[in-house]
């Protein structure tokens, strides 16, 4: 692998996941954490080269919903700024593409939407082909719910370890203060819920929540002085695979292998079982198997590296911001701020976080807590 | 930039009000096929696509990217959507540039679209926000007041929007790809129906159904090319906030900064004399003589004057959108990335009956939002 920049996370702030917030837009939301991620720091916005975010208008229920957000994220004077219709942890990966551009030292990266303010089941259904998929009615529970139907009958998976696996990512939430579900719930119980949409059952699937998130990335040189303990990016690959649901394995993420493979290869790492954890953007038990195996890891059971130890999208799921608060715990794992849920001893980390239906796009971080070029 | 980047393939579509013979993906593939021909690759070649287009509402598809996917060669690739407003197109073929000055990247497909016909610009341009009046009266009426705060500030006479929609509409006539062709006269335009004073509806721009595609690419990649490139000489996109007290739409500070930043990068001093064709990004006519400011072409109330004087005409010392520009075409999220592309095409010789003489520097610019976005390149002949 050639030699890139250094790039780390510098800082990450997060309002807490909850079920709707009534008294505040999202941009309401947005600017406290803004200013919390720069405060960490210990710079003003001034000190930040380039601005970007991930949020989508179907989730404001309008028409150029982030212009809003320019105002909370320090716009003035004018930024060099670009936004993408996209989970934020895809603008954080375009962030570090500009940084090895030598476009920026520093960058901005929030996500944000009021997600309870709309139904995200007939919303997102307006992602899928509009000439042959959407009017069939499909939401993302219903595609998920094929998915694990398709994955049971490959795999020999069982309404059981659908259990355990939610259970386990409960026991975690539970000692998450920013995740939306804190109880934990045994697999015993979780299996007595109702079907969401058979075969996944309530238990296994988060509820709708709202939050708001900023990352703060830096290059070699200013890093250092913005951060105690910076985390460094030594890989990172994004791959989008066909949406067409007949069209793609749905047993396999063909898309997070790859990208696993090669954002491992940058960072000089042989193997996902080398890390000390990874924080997946799995929103219930199915996708987790899948992208464990994606990751040439077992699909069940407890192994090293340990498996969304915030709790993952099953304890909270605010779409647009999932995968860059897995960027965010990972953060907080190797740089000593993930208090009650630390992973001890955590130097690296996987992060995966992914949009679309079904695992349709997947993007793979390897974070390190030493530089990975010298 | 950290390495020499360049335009090597340009495609588009005919651009018309409604393209019932395809559907979305046939309109973006049409695009693609023309670049990817240009460019004498196949979509194997391809490293990346960059995807950029306006409000999803226009078209009633959440993130339209992700169906397309297949359409547009992305299959196990990386594939990012820019949305930055009208400024989109601009700003998702800067990403490109910025895929591929990484070093990482050697051709990135970058692609911007819209299938207007497919809803109701109107609607989906006048939402009704909590706490806001609704305005309901889209873009033209978002966009009037500031037009008349500038003939207010600079006393431009009544003709000039007119004159400058005309002389759109007469560039037009040479693009064979541009949406509204039919020669019109100044008198015509003074005479069409007001819409949202002082703008009429021939000062108007259409809405269009369009795609456009361009390959990006670095040094090495562009010199085993079948066609002379055009090299990417500087580029950026900037933002401003919506609620800052003493912030100014008529000569917005986002716009200046970005246009400083390109100038800088491309080593323009003095953009009026180094510049030999601009393409702006001009959705009503009266833009044109206040973008011609705010890029630096003239002094504060002056752009007017270079409408009045017939300086910005084709053959004349700085032809201004010889494509027929937005006024004539407009497949919003498009338009941006058409206004990029035509720059190309002029530095590389390419332009067709619309060609420039002797274009050897370009620039290429677009705007967004409550004219807070701005994205904007300069491309030259040589590197």
């Amino acid at each position: 692998m050639t030699k890139l920049r250094n790039v780390a996370i510098v800082g990450f702030a997060q309002m807490p996941i909850i079920a709707h917030d009534p008294h505040r837009t999202a941009q309401e939301m947005l600017y406290p954490v803004v200013r919390a991620a720069l405060a960490q720091c210990g710079v003003e916005r001034d000190a930040i080269d380039y601005q970007t975010a991930g949020s989508a208008d179907y989730i404001d229920g309008r028409p150029f919903g982030f212009v809003a957000a320019l105002d909370v994220m320090g716009t003035w004077p004018p930024r060099q700024d670009s936004h993408l219709e996209m989970d934020a942890a895809f603008a954080a990966h375009y962030a570090w593409i500009r940084m090895q551009a030598g476009e920026c030292d520093t960058a901005l990266v929030v996500g944000y939407g009021k997600v309870s303010e709309g139904q995200p089941e007939r919303i997102l259904n307006l992602q899928l082909d509009p000439y042959y998929l959407a009017p069939l009615g499909l939401g993302p529970l219903s595609t998920a719910a094929l998915q694990a139907s398709a994955y049971m009958a490959r795999s020999g998976a069982t309404d059981r370890d659908l259990a355990e696996i939610a259970a386990r990512n409960r026991a975690a939430g539970a000692r998450n203060p920013d995740a939306q579900v804190r109880t934990p719930a045994s697999a015993d119980e979780l299996q007595g819920t109702p079907w969401a949409i058979e075969p996944l059952r309530q238990g296994y699937v988060p509820p709708i929540g709202e939050s708001a998130v900023c990352l703060l990335l830096a290059a070699e040189g200013k890093a250092e002085s913005m951060c105690k303990r910076p985390v460094w990016i030594g890989g990172v690959e994004q791959r989008a695979e066909m949406q067409t649901l007949g069209a793609r394995d749905l047993t396999h993420s063909a898309s997070t292998q790859l990208a696993t493979e090669r954002a491992l290869a940058m960072a000089g790492v042989g193997k996902a079982a080398d890390v000390d954890l990874i924080e997946m953007m799995a929103t219930n038990p199915i996708e987790e198997m899948i992208v464990r195996e994606a990751m040439a890891l077992p699909a069940r059971g407890d192994t090293k590296p340990v498996i969304n130890p915030s709790g993952g999208p099953i304890t909270g799921h605010p779409l647009m911001m999932t995968g860059l608060i897995r960027l965010g715990e990972a953060f907080r794992q190797l740089s000593g701020g993930a208090d009650g849920r630390a992973v001890p001893n955590a130097r690296r980390a996987i992060v995966h976080a992914a949009q679309g239906h079904c695992l349709q796009q997947n993007v793979v971080f390897v974070l390190g807590s030493e530089r990975r070029w010298s | 930039m950290k390495r020499p980047v360049a335009v090597v393939g340009v495609g588009q579509t005919k651009h018309s009000t409604r393209r019932s013979d395809v559907n979305i993906p046939g309109l973006v593939r049409e695009a693609i096929d023309r670049a990817l021909l240009d460019a004498g690759l196949e979509h194997k070649d391809i490293d990346a696509v960059v995807i950029g287009k306006a409000p999803d509402m226009l078209e009633g598809v959440m993130q339209p990217e992700q169906f397309l996917v297949g359409a547009v060669g992305g299959h196990m690739k990386p594939v990012v959507r820019i949305h930055t407003a009208g400024s989109v197109g601009a700003t998702t073929a800067l990403a490109a540039v910025t895929h591929v000055a990484s070093g990482l990247f050697e051709r990135v497909l970058t692609i911007a679209f819209e299938k207007q016909s497919e809803g109701n610009a109107m609607w989906a341009l006048s939402p009704n926000m909590p706490f806001m009046p609704p305005l309901v009266a889209g873009a033209g009426g978002y966009f009037a007041p500031y037009i008349r705060a500038y003939i207010a500030r600079t006393g431009a006479p009544a003709h000039i929007g007119p004159v400058i929609a005309a002389n759109a509409r007469a560039n037009a006539g040479r693009n064979q790809y541009a949406h509204l062709q039919e020669p019109m006269t100044v008198e015509d335009v003074m005479q069409s129906p007001m819409l949202w004073d002082p703008v009429r509806y021939l000062e108007t721009c259409p809405s269009s159904d369009g795609a456009v595609a361009l390959v990006i690419a670095s040094e090495a990649a562009a010199r085993k090319g079948p066609r002379k490139p055009a090299w990417v000489k500087g580029g950026a996109s900037y933002a401003e906030a919506m609620w800052v007290p003493g912030r100014d739409q008529v000569n917005p500070a986002a716009g200046r900064a970005c246009s400083k930043h390109v100038y800088q990068q491309a080593g323009i001093t003095d953009p009026w004399n180094q510049i030999d064709t601009a393409e702006i990004y001009v959705p009503f006519s009266w833009f044109e003589a206040m973008w011609l400011e705010n890029l630096g072409f003239c002094d504060i109330g002056e752009g007017w004057k270079i409408v009045e004087r017939g300086e910005q005409k084709f053959g004349a010392h700085l032809p201004i959108n010889p494509s027929g520009g937005v006024l004539c075409s407009n497949p919003i999220g498009a338009s941006g990335m058409l206004r990029l592309g035509e720059a190309a095409l002029q530095v590389m010789g390419r332009a067709g009956a619309h060609q420039v003489e002797n274009a050897k520097t370009a620039l290429g610019h677009a705007y967004g939002g409550g004219a807070q976005y701005f994205a904007m390149w300069v491309v030259g002949s040589e590197l």
